[in-house]
C-alpha cells in the first residue's frame, strides 16, 4: 500500500501527517465528525486535516471529560494537599500553614495554563522532535550528577532557588521517543532491532544515569513505560516473556549483591512496617507505619475532612508520596475509593480517546501518557499500603511538587491536543 | 496489513486498559479496603496509642488523723521544675534561662546550662519545690517572654505532693513515712496506703508527634480522686504525755535499746498510745543519730557500711510494741493466777509455801526474796510476786490447761493489729507440750517470748470482764469530703476467762498496786491495779558483761470497770535499777496521773488520800487581805503575804491550779513583791513527811504521784529542775518510789 512508504520514509518530519493525508488521498477510513460510523464523509474535517501541519492546531477541539476529570482531580487533590500539609508546614515553614498550599496553587495554576498552551500544540511537532527530547532528557539527567547532592541523592537541577525534577520530564520523553519508534517501525515491530534493541537502549541508558541519582522507582516506571510502549507497538508477545525474564534474573542479580543499596535499606522494612523487631526496623520503618495507622484509623467513612491526625507529625511529609494516606484518613475507604474510580475514570477515558486519534503516533503518546498516570497512581498507592518498597512515587495532582505537577499537567495538555484529533463526538 | 497493525494496537491498548483497571486499580482498591475495614480497628488503635498521651495527675495522699482530728500526717503540694530546652533557640538564650532558675532554685547554674543543651521537651531540673519558689519561676517565666522574648514553654511545673508530718517523732513508728513517689513504706502510712493513696486521675490529650496538645478538642480529663484520710485511736495528748515520761525514763535509767509505752482501751482495743521511744523524724526519716551516724562512717567497707547503716535505720523505724518479743516476765502471773483460779484449782484461801527457792525435777529455782516468803495466801503471793508460789501454782494448772489458757489470751498469734512487722510469740513448742521445768518457768513468765501488744491485749481481758478484743490503731476512713467511709468497730474475738475471775484478778492487782509490789504504780485518786515485771533476756546486747533485763509494768484503770490498760516497758536498762518496779512502774505511775484526768476518769479517792488531796486553788485577787485569807482558809489552805498592801494584786498558784489540802497560797499586795522569786531545791531523795516540810520552807507547793502510800516510799524525781527560779506557791510535782520492791 501506498501510504507504507510514508512510513518508512527517511523524511520524518512529515511522516505522521502525510500518513495521514495519504490515508485520506487512498480513500481509506475518513475521520468521521460528531462519532458517526466511518465512511460519512465530512468535508470540513478534510478541510481541517489538510490546514493541520503547524505548530499549533485546535482541530476537533478537545475532549471536555477528559479535562473536567483533570480539572476535578487537580481541585480535590490540592484541597486534600493542603489538609495533609497544614500542620507541618505550621511546625516547619515557620508557623505559615498555608506555605505548601500557596505555591501548589501557583504551580496548579500556571500548570493548567500551561496544559490549555499544550492542548493546541500540534502534538506531531513531539514526533519531529523525539530524538532531540531524548537528547534532551540524557543530559538533564547528566546534569542532574553534577549538581549538589541532597543526601546523596542527585535529582533536582536548581534554577535559581527551584528545583527541578528532571526525571520527571525524562519519562515524558521517553513516552515520546518510544512512540516515534513503534510509528517510524510500525512495520518491523517483530524485528528485534526495531522494537526491542531501540526501546532496550532507550531504558538501560535512562536507567543507568538514574541509577546513579539514584531514583529507583523512577527505573521501575521507566521500565514499565518502555514496556507498555513496545506492547502498544505491537512487539510479538514472545519477546514480553524474554524480557520479564531478564528483568526477574537482573533483580535477583542486584538484590543478592546489593547494589540496590539505598533503596535495600528502605526494602530492609518493606511489609514489616507493623512487625518491627529492632529500633532500628522501627526507625526506618516509621512513615510506612504511619501511612498504614492513617489508612485504617479512616475506616469506611474517615474521620472527616481535615480531622486527621495523623497529620500531625506523626507521618513525616504528608504532602509529598504519602498525601493520599491523609487522603484515606480523612475521608475513609468510600472516599478514597471514589478519587481512585475518578483516576481510573481518567485513565480509562485517556485511552479511549487515543485509541480514537487520527495517526499512529497519537494513540500511541495518548495511551502511553494516561497508561503512565494509572502506573503511577497504582504504585503510590502500592507504597503507601506497604505493598511495594518506599522508594518515592509521588501522587498525580496530589502530592505538592511544582515539577511533576508542571509535568503532568503539560502531559495531560499532550493527550487534550491528541483528542482534538480523536474521531469522536466531542461533548 | 494496516488493518491487521490496527486491530492489534486496538486489543492490545485495551488489554492495557483492562489490565490498569482490573490488576491495577483492583489491587489498589483491595489493599484499601483490607487494611480500612479489616484491619481498621487494630491501626487506629495503634495510632490513637501513639496520639494520646496520658498524663497522670498525682491525687492527694489522704490526712492521718489523731482521735482529736489533729494532724498527723498531712499532704501539701509541692511543684516539679521542668525544663523543655526545645524551645531555647541558641547558647545565649541557654545562658539567660540557666542563671535566672539557678538563682532561684538553688541548682548549679552550669548543671542547668549541660541540661538545657538537650533537644528535649522533658527534662527535670528540681523536684519538691514550695510554693513560694514557684511564684519566682513563674515570675521569671514573665520576665522571659517579655524582657528576654524567650518562648516561656520552655519552662514548666508539674503538681507533687509532699507528705509533712507536724509532730516529728511523735509515734513515729506508728504513723510510719512515705517514699519518694508517695507511697507509704512504713506503718499507718504503709498498711492503709491503698485507702490513703486514692486514685490517681488522667489527662488523656491528642498530641502530635513533638508532644504537644494537637489544635482540635481531643482531652479528656478524669480527675484524681483524694486519698481517704484515717482518724486514729491514738490520742496526740496521751501519746506526748507517753513519750515525755518514757524519753525521760530512758535517760535516767540508761535504757539500752529504747522503750515501749501502750495504751488501750479495755473494751473496745482501740490504741490510744502506742511509742517507741527512741526513734525517728517521720520528716527525715533516712537520717541516723548523729553519733551513730558518725560511727558509721567509720566503716571502712563500703558493703559493710551500708549493711550497717539499714541495720541501724531499720532498728530505728522498729515498732518495738509489735515486733519485739520479750519474756513477759512477773507480769505474767496475772494470767496464771487467772487460769489456775477460772479451773478452780486454786482460790483464796489457798496457801503456798516458798523458802526462797523451788524445786522442779532437779532444777532449783530461786525467789527475788532469797530468805523466802514462808507461807503465803494467794492473794499475797501475786501481791509479793514470789516465783516458788506460781511454781506450785503452775504445776497445779499443767502444761495443757497452761497451753489452752495461752492460746485463750492471744498469745499464741498475732493480734492482727492493724500496723506492719507485727511478730509472733515463741514458746517451747508449737503444739504446747512442754516439760515440767518449762512449765515452771513459764508460770512466772519466763523462758518464751510475746509481744508488748499481745500482753496488753491479754491485760485489757482481766481487765474488762474476761473477753480479748481486737485491738487497732485506726478508728474511722473518711473520704475526701470528710465522710465516713467506714469505722472500725469493737471485735470480741473470744472470752479468755469469766467476769467473776477477772473481777478476783483485778481486784488483787488493785491491791498489788496500793500495796504490794506494784505500789510504785499507784496513782492517788484512782484505784489502778497492775503488775510489775522484771524478765532477763539472756543475752547481753550493750557488752556490759550483765545479762539485759527488760523492766516492764502493765496495769489499768480504775480496777473495776476499767477504761484503759497502759503498758510501759524498757528494754535493758543499764542504770543502777532494772526492777520493773524501780524503772517501769513510776513512769506507768507519771503517765497515768496525767492520763487519767485527761481522759476524765472519775476520781475515787481512799479516806486518807481525802485528807491529803489535792484542792483547787480559789481567786483571791481583788479581794482585800483580809478577805482573801479567810476564804483560802475556809478551803483547807494556808496563806502566806508578800508586801504592804491591803487588797491582793495577784496569787500564786493561780485560781484552779490544784495544790494539796493544806498548801499554801501565797498573796501579793504590792507590784514589786510579785516579781520576787524562790529556787527550787532538790526535793528528790525525801520521804513524804521531808518533802512537804521542805516545800513549806521553800514557800513553793507539792503535788505527789507514785508511791504515796507507803510511808517507805522515796521521792525520785520532781517537774521542776532543783535550781529553777519560780513565784513562790508554784507548784512542784513530784514522784515517789517506794523502796524494798525487787520486782
Amino acid at each position: 500500500m501506498k501510504h507504507t512508504s510514508f512510513l518508512s520514509a527517511k523524511s520524518d518530519l512529515e511522516s505522521p501527517l502525510l500518513r495521514y493525508s495519504g490515508a485520506q488521498a487512498a480513500g481509506g477510513r475518513r475521520p468521521a465528525p460528531a462519532g458517526r460510523s466511518s465512511g460519512t464523509k465530512s468535508g470540513g474535517n478534510r478541510r481541517q486535516s489538510r490546514k493541520a501541519p503547524g505548530l499549533f492546531y485546535s482541530g476537533l477541539g478537545i475532549d471536555m471529560p477528559f479535562l473536567i476529570m483533570v480539572l476535578v482531580l487537580l481541585v480535590i487533590g490540592i484541597l486534600m494537599m493542603f489538609s495533609a500539609s497544614y500542620p507541618v508546614a505550621y511546625a516547619e515553614e515557620d508557623g505559615d500553614s498555608y506555605y505548601y498550599l500557596k505555591r501548589q496553587l501557583l504551580f496548579a495554576v500556571t500548570g493548567v495554563a500551561l496544559m490549555i498552551f499544550t492542548s493546541f500544540i500540534n502534538y506531531h511537532t513531539y514526533y519531529r522532535f523525539a530524538k532531540i527530547l531524548l537528547a534532551i532528557s540524557f543530559i538533564g539527567l547528566i546534569l542532574v550528577l553534577l549538581m549538589p547532592s541532597s543526601t546523596g541523592i542527585r535529582r533536582w537541577i536548581y534554577l535559581g532557588s527551584t528545583p527541578f525534577q528532571v526525571s520527571e520530564l525524562s519519562k515524558f520523553c521517553v513516552i515520546v521517543f518510544m512512540a516515534y519508534i513503534a510509528t517510524k517501525n510500525a512495520d518491523k515491530m517483530k524485528y528485534i532491532k526495531y522494537s526491542f534493541l531501540p526501546g532496550a537502549a532507550v531504558f538501560v541508558g535512562t536507567a543507568a544515569l538514574l541509577l546513579a541519582e539514584p531514583h529507583y522507582s523512577c527505573i521501575v516506571i521507566m521500565f514499565f513505560l518502555v514496556l507498555i510502549m513496545l506492547y502498544l507497538g505491537g512487539m510479538p508477545g514472545k519477546y514480553f516473556l524474554v524480557i520479564f525474564g531478564g528483568a526477574a534474573v537482573a533483580f535477583l542479580i542486584a538484590w543478592s549483591t546489593g547494589i540496590l543499596g539505598y533503596a535495600m535499606t528502605r526494602m530492609d522494612g518493606w511489609g514489616q512496617a507493623l512487625i518491627y523487631t529492632t529500633d532500628e526496623m522501627w526507625q526506618t520503618t516509621w512513615q510506612t507505619r504511619n501511612s498504614l495507622y492513617a489508612i485504617g484509623s479512616g475506616g469506611l467513612t474517615g474521620l472527616g475532612l481535615g480531622n486527621s491526625r495523623q497529620k500531625y507529625l506523626y507521618l513525616p511529609e504528608p504532602q509529598n508520596d504519602f498525601v493520599f494516606a491523609i487522603v484515606c484518613e480523612e475521608l475513609g475507604f468510600i472516599g478514597a475509593v471514589a478519587i481512585l474510580a475518578l483516576f481510573a475514570l481518567l485513565v480509562w477515558r485517556g485511552i479511549y480517546v487515543s485509541q480514537r486519534a487520527g495517526t499512529t503516533f497519537g494513540k500511541l503518546l495518548g495511551c502511553g501518557i494516561s497508561a503512565q498516570l494509572g502506573l503511577q497512581v497504582i504504585l503510590n498507592i502500592l507504597v503507601i499500603t506497604d505493598w511495594l518498597p518506599n522508594t518515592g512515587i509521588s501522587l498525580p495532582f496530589f502530592s505538592y511538587g511544582g515539577t511533576s505537577l508542571w509535568m503532568m499537567l503539560i502531559q495531560m495538555g499532550v493527550v487534550l491536543a491528541v483528542s482534538r484529533t480523536s474521531k469522536m463526538e466531542k461533548i | 496489513m494496516a488493518k491487521g497493525k490496527k486491530q492489534t494496537f486496538k486489543s492490545r491498548s485495551n488489554v492495557l486498559l483492562a489490565i490498569i483497571l482490573i490488576l491495577g486499580f483492583g489491587a489498589a482498591v483491595c489493599r484499601l479496603g483490607y487494611l480500612q475495614i479489616f484491619q481498621a480497628n487494630e491501626l487506629q488503635q495503634s495510632a490513637v496509642n501513639q496520639q494520646l498521651t496520658d498524663t497522670t495527675l498525682s491525687a492527694k495522699r489522704g490526712t492521718i488523723y489523731d482521735a482529736n482530728k489533729k494532724v498527723l500526717a498531712i499532704s501539701a503540694s509541692v511543684w516539679r521544675v521542668v525544663l523543655a530546652p526545645v524551645y531555647l533557640e541558641d547558647d545565649t538564650q541557654r545562658r539567660i534561662v540557666a542563671d535566672g532558675l539557678s538563682e532561684i532554685v538553688d541548682v548549679d547554674r552550669e548543671t542547668i546550662f549541660e541540661k538545657s543543651q538537650q533537644n528535649s521537651y522533658y527534662v527535670e531540673i528540681k523536684r519538691q519545690v514550695e510554693s513560694d519558689v514557684r511564684e519566682k519561676v513563674l515570675e521569671f517565666m514573665d520576665k522571659l517572654e517579655n524582657e528576654h522574648d524567650i518562648n516561656s514553654q520552655c519552662i514548666f511545673m508539674i503538681e507533687d505532693y509532699k507528705r509533712y508530718y507536724p509532730y516529728g517523732d511523735l509515734a513515729a513508728s506508728v504513723i510510719g513515712f512515705t517514699g519518694s513517689d508517695d507511697q507509704g513504706l512504713w506503718g499507718i502510712e504503709y498498711q492503709y496506703d491503698e485507702a490513703l493513696t486514692g486514685t490517681p486521675g488522667r489527662l488523656v490529650t491528642a498530641t502530635n508527634a513533638h508532644g504537644t496538645a494537637m489544635p482540635f478538642q481531643y482531652s479528656q480529663n478524669i480527675e484524681a480522686q483524694d486519698g481517704n484520710s484515717l482518724v486514729l485511736t491514738i490520742d496526740e495528748t496521751i501519746q506526748q504525755i507517753a513519750e515525755k515520761y518514757m524519753a525521760q525514763a530512758i535517760e535516767e535509767h540508761a535504757v539500752y535499746n529504747r522503750g515501749v509505752c501502750i495504751i488501750m482501751d479495755v473494751n473496745t482495743g482501740a490504741v490510744k498510745c502506742m511509742a517507741s521511744v527512741g526513734g525517728f523524724d517521720l520528716n527525715d526519716p533516712f537520717t541516723l543519730p548523729e553519733e551513730l551516724e558518725k560511727e558509721i562512717d567509720t566503716i571502712a567497707d563500703d558493703t559493710e557500711r551500708s549493711q550497717a547503716y539499714n541495720e541501724a535505720l531499720g532498728k530505728l523505724w522498729r515498732n518495738k510494741a509489735l515486733s519485739d518479743t520479750y519474756y513477759p516476765g512477773s507480769v505474767f502471773k496475772m494470767f496464771t493466777a487467772a487460769m489456775a483460779v477460772e479451773e478452780g484449782l486454786v482460790n483464796e484461801e489457798s496457801t503456798f509455801y516458798c523458802d526462797g527457792s523451788y524445786t522442779v525435777t532437779g532444777q532449783t529455782m530461786g525467789c527475788h526474796l532469797r530468805s523466802g516468803h514462808g507461807t503465803q495466801s494467794f492473794r499475797d503471793s501475786i501481791k509479793n510476786s514470789c516465783n516458788p508460789a506460781f511454781m506450785q501454782i503452775g504445776e497445779k494448772v499443767g502444761a495443757k490447761l497452761f497451753w489452752q489458757y495461752y492460746q485463750a489470751f492471744g498469745f499464741s498469734e498475732p493480734t492482727g493489729i492493724d500496723l506492719p512487722g507485727e511478730a509472733g510469740d515463741i514458746f517451747f513448742s508449737e503444739d504446747g507440750t512442754m516439760l515440767p521445768v518449762n512449765l515452771a518457768t513459764a508460770s512466772f513468765g519466763q523462758n518464751f517470748a510475746v509481744t508488748p501488744i499481745q500482753v496488753a491485749t491479754a491485760v485489757c481481758a482481766i481487765a474488762n470482764g474476761g473477753y480479748i478484743v481486737q485491738p487497732h490503731v485506726v478508728s474511722h476512713i473518711l473520704d475526701e469530703d470528710g465522710n465516713v467511709v467506714s469505722t472500725t468497730s469493737t471485735e470480741v474475738k473470744r472470752q479468755a476467762i469469766s467476769s467473776e475471775t477477772a473481777a478476783l484478778i483485778s481486784d488483787i492487782l488493785e491491791e498489788n498496786a496500793v500495796s504490794g509490789s506494784g505500789k510504785n504504780g499507784y496513782v492517788a485518786g484512782y484505784r489502778v491495779a497492775g503488775k510489775t515485771g522484771t524478765s532477763e533476756k539472756k543475752n547481753d546486747s550493750n557488752g556490759d558483761g550483765i545479762d539485759d533485763y527488760i523492766a516492764s509494768f502493765c496495769g489499768f484503770a480504775p480496777a473495776e470497770n476499767a477504761e484503759v490498760v497502759c503498758l510501759v516497758f524498757f528494754d535493758t536498762p543499764t542504770g543502777a535499777a532494772y526492777y520493773g518496779s524501780q524503772v517501769a512502774a513510776p513512769v506507768y505511775a507519771q503517765i497515768m496521773s496525767e492520763v487519767l484526768p485527761y481522759l476524765q476518769v472519775a476520781t475515787q479517792y481512799t479516806e486518807d488520800e481525802l485528807a491529803a488531796m489535792d484542792k483547787t486553788a480559789g481567786t483571791y485577787v481583788g479581794m482585800s487581805l483580809s478577805e482573801a485569807q479567810a476564804s483560802a482558809e475556809a478551803e483547807g489552805f494556808t496563806t502566806s503575804v508578800k508586801g504592804d498592801g491591803d487588797v491582793v494584786l495577784a496569787q500564786v498558784p493561780g485560781a484552779g491550779t490544784s495544790i494539796p489540802r493544806g498548801g499554801n497560797v501565797v498573796l501579793y499586795t504590792d507590784e514589786s513583791s510579785a516579781s520576787s522569786q524562790v529556787e527550787v531545791p532538790d526535793l528528790t531523795g525525801y520521804s513524804i513527811y521531808d518533802v512537804n516540810y521542805l516545800a513549806s520552807v521553800y514557800d513553793i507547793n507539792i503535788s505527789m504521784t507514785g508511791a504515796t502510800t507507803s510511808a517507805m516510799s522515796v521521792s525520785t524525781s520532781q517537774s521542776i529542775p532543783a535550781g529553777t527560779l519560780v513565784s513562790p506557791g508554784t507548784v512542784v510535782k513530784i514522784t515517789f518510789t517506794a523502796g524494798g520492791v525487787s520486782d
